[in-house]
């Protein structure tokens, strides 16, 4: 396997932004996570659509129509076309939260610290039922040499494919040298959104077909 | 595969179902589905998690054989959790061995780690051990290793192996850190609790004392011949007897064990074998008969000495004598012990892994369930029992295991 370039088609740098903490792609555009900005992104052009001026630190989840941001003691509900908070529950405030989903119509959140996980009434955030999760249910693998992950050591970068058989590298695309790669997310159609770590930056990698 | 269910996928392998349903949550093809499935296994809501695996199974091709095996091995390992043992074994069995063929390994060793489970609930060590992987473990990736290791470790409890049973459970703690799931780390150490605990007492010279696992392995080990009230035994090193299926002849045998080295009136033989406070003519003959009869079942192991006013238990190759009791004397301690993992049962799971009838079953969980020690949630087929939690009753000797002598 030689490794190859990656092929970086964008490379967007954030105006006042120091770091990226999480990426969220909500079918059109890449929602970014900037500690004390959740900021829209247009993945065609990197110009940021509409941003909102929320603390978040962990947790965008989103549920097909708004997006929830976990924000210290609250969870903001958020339309993602205008950037508005449409309401505000409260967060589970038990624990530290290591991070939220939206799924199967509930919020989830998880303090794995504490080893529980706190299912919430997506409209009211009353919490309602607490799961201990002091057992590991299903250890099936569900992945077919397509295990991708963005790695940096040495101030060198690259997203690579991993068979999870063998933990052999498949695919590497490296990224150019000092372009740290934090927040891998992908829309499933071969572009990875990559946060640029302690750099302001979104870079956008097409896969190779 | 694309990259979404990709990503999904290695935050589920990591323990993370948050990270997860973030990725697949709104999906609904057969692999978001299968995904979303095991994400709301490891969140909890089992129930949820069984719909969607069912969902994906039938949402795959007659082509994709890899992923359907692979829901039937996750849908086998939510019910295993949820304790509704009626499931298809063989349904399980096919699964493994159509991914055996396809060469996906790690879902095939996982589907052979739930077999050994299952077999291990029902009490059948021995088929539990050889359905382990024969392959060095150290070659499997660390959640792998743990679930391995935990496996090694329940079967050594069972058959009161407290020290390979201690060892077995660090290897799984170590391999859980390499892994980084702090729920399959909670899993293990519940698990390992039950060495920290008093698991019976025992009654020797007049007194009694609580006994750790590792005591009661000692005690095994050495120059003394037990009475055993968890599985209705008497042995010593040499040889054992199961008395089992004789209630009268065992509570002959615990009478004189729990006065030794002091022998036991009549009459007192009579009260505890027979459950009667008058003793007439007829009782001391029936006495005489069954007192006939424990001598010929423990044959090598003890002489039954009469003395002027009772009789006395000589061991005849042991130095000395002792009674093992369950931490809880009470009837019904087997379903308790099967209950105190915590879990919801369903009656039928209990009869299953105690090898006994359902209506045997439903009638001991009414009598529990009069005297406040389980209750019961849901209605008719989905009725779950649990039991209601008594601090410190511990269980592995009162679960049903062959004895493997050696």
């Amino acid at each position: 396997m030689t490794p190859s370039t990656a092929n970086v088609i964008h490379e967007y740098s954030l105006a006042d932004v120091d770091s990226v903490n999480g990426v969220t792609h909500d079918g059109q555009c890449v929602w970014v996570a900037t500690g004390e900005r959740l900021i829209a992104i247009d993945p065609n052009t990197g110009k940021p659509l509409r941003s909102l001026d929320v603390t978040c630190d962990a947790g965008t989840a989103f549920d097909g129509h708004h997006l929830f941001q976990l924000s210290g003691d609250k969870i903001h509900k958020v339309d993602p076309q205008n950037a508005r908070i449409i309401a505000t529950i409260p967060a589970p405030n038990d624990g530290l939260n290591s991070g939220m989903a939206w799924g199967e119509g509930s919020l989830w959140v998880g303090q794995y610290k504490e080893r529980r996980i706190h299912q919430l009434d997506p409209e009211t955030g009353e919490i309602l039922r607490t799961i201990r999760s002091d057992r590991f249910v299903t250890g099936v693998t569900w992945c077919n040499g397509e295990l991708w992950h963005g790695t940096w050591e040495n101030d060198q970068s690259d997203i690579r494919r991993i068979d999870p058989q063998t933990g052999q590298v498949l695919e590497c695309l490296e990224m150019p040298t000092g372009k740290e790669v934090s927040g891998l997310e992908s829309d499933g159609n071969g572009q990875f959104f990559c946060g640029g770590g302690d750099v302001g930056m979104l870079r956008v990698v097409r896969r190779p077909q | 595969m694309d990259t979404l269910i990709a990503a999904a996928a290695q935050s589920l392998e990591a323990g993370d179902p948050i990270s997860a349903l973030n990725r697949v949550a709104l999906r609904d093809d057969a692999h978001g589905l299968a995904l979303r499935g095991i994400a709301m296994a490891q969140l909890g809501d089992l129930a949820r998690a069984r719909e969607l695996l069912h969902s994906a199974a039938r949402a795959f091709g007659p082509d994709e054989v890899v992923a359907c095996a692979r829901c039937v091995v996750a849908e086998a390992e939510i019910a295993l959790v949820s304790r509704d043992l009626d499931w298809s074994a063989r349904a399980l069995d096919d699964a493994r061995q159509t991914l055996e063929t396809h060469e996906d390994w790690n879902n095939a060793t996982h589907a052979r780690y739930l077999e050994a489970r299952l077999l291990l609930l029902t009490g059948r060590l021995d088929d539990a051990d050889s359905m382990l992987p024969r392959r060095d473990p150290a070659h499997l990736p660390p959640t792998s290793r743990a679930t391995h290791e935990l496996v090694v470790a329940g079967i050594a409890m069972r058959r009161r192996q407290a020290a390979s049973a201690r060892r077995a459970f660090a290897r799984a703690m170590e391999a859980a850190r390499q892994a980084g799931i702090p729920a399959l780390l909670g899993e293990i150490e519940n698990a390992a609790r039950v060495l920290n605990a008093p698991v019976a007492r025992m009654i020797t010279e007049g007194s009694e004392r609580p006994l750790l696992l590792d005591e009661v392995e000692a005690l095994e080990a050495s120059d003394t011949l037990i009475v055993d009230a968890c599985r209705h035994v008497v042995r010593d090193t040499h040889c054992e007897v199961s008395l089992a299926t004789r209630p009268v002849l065992f509570a002959l045998a615990r009478a004189l064990s729990d006065a030794w080295p002091g022998d036991v009136r009549r009459d007192m033989l009579i009260t505890r074998a027979f459950r009667t406070q008058y003793a007439d003519d007829s009782h001391r003959v029936r006495l005489r008969v069954e007192i006939g009869r424990l001598r010929t079942e423990l044959r090598g192991l003890a002489e039954l000495q009469s003395t002027r006013q009772g009789f006395k238990l000589i061991p005849q190759q042991a130095a000395s004598v002792a009674t093992l009791l369950p931490p809880v004397e009470e009837r019904h301690t087997g379903l308790l012990a099967l209950l105190a993992d915590g879990e919801l049962w369903s009656s039928s799971a209990l009869a299953m892994a105690q090898g006994v009838s359902q209506r045997t079953v439903q009638r001991a969980l009414d009598t529990l369930q009069a005297a406040d020690k389980v209750q019961a949630y849901g209605q008719g087929r989905a009725r779950r029992w649990a039991i209601i939690p008594v601090p410190g009753f511990p269980t592995t000797l009162l679960l049903p295991a062959p004895y493997s002598g050696g």
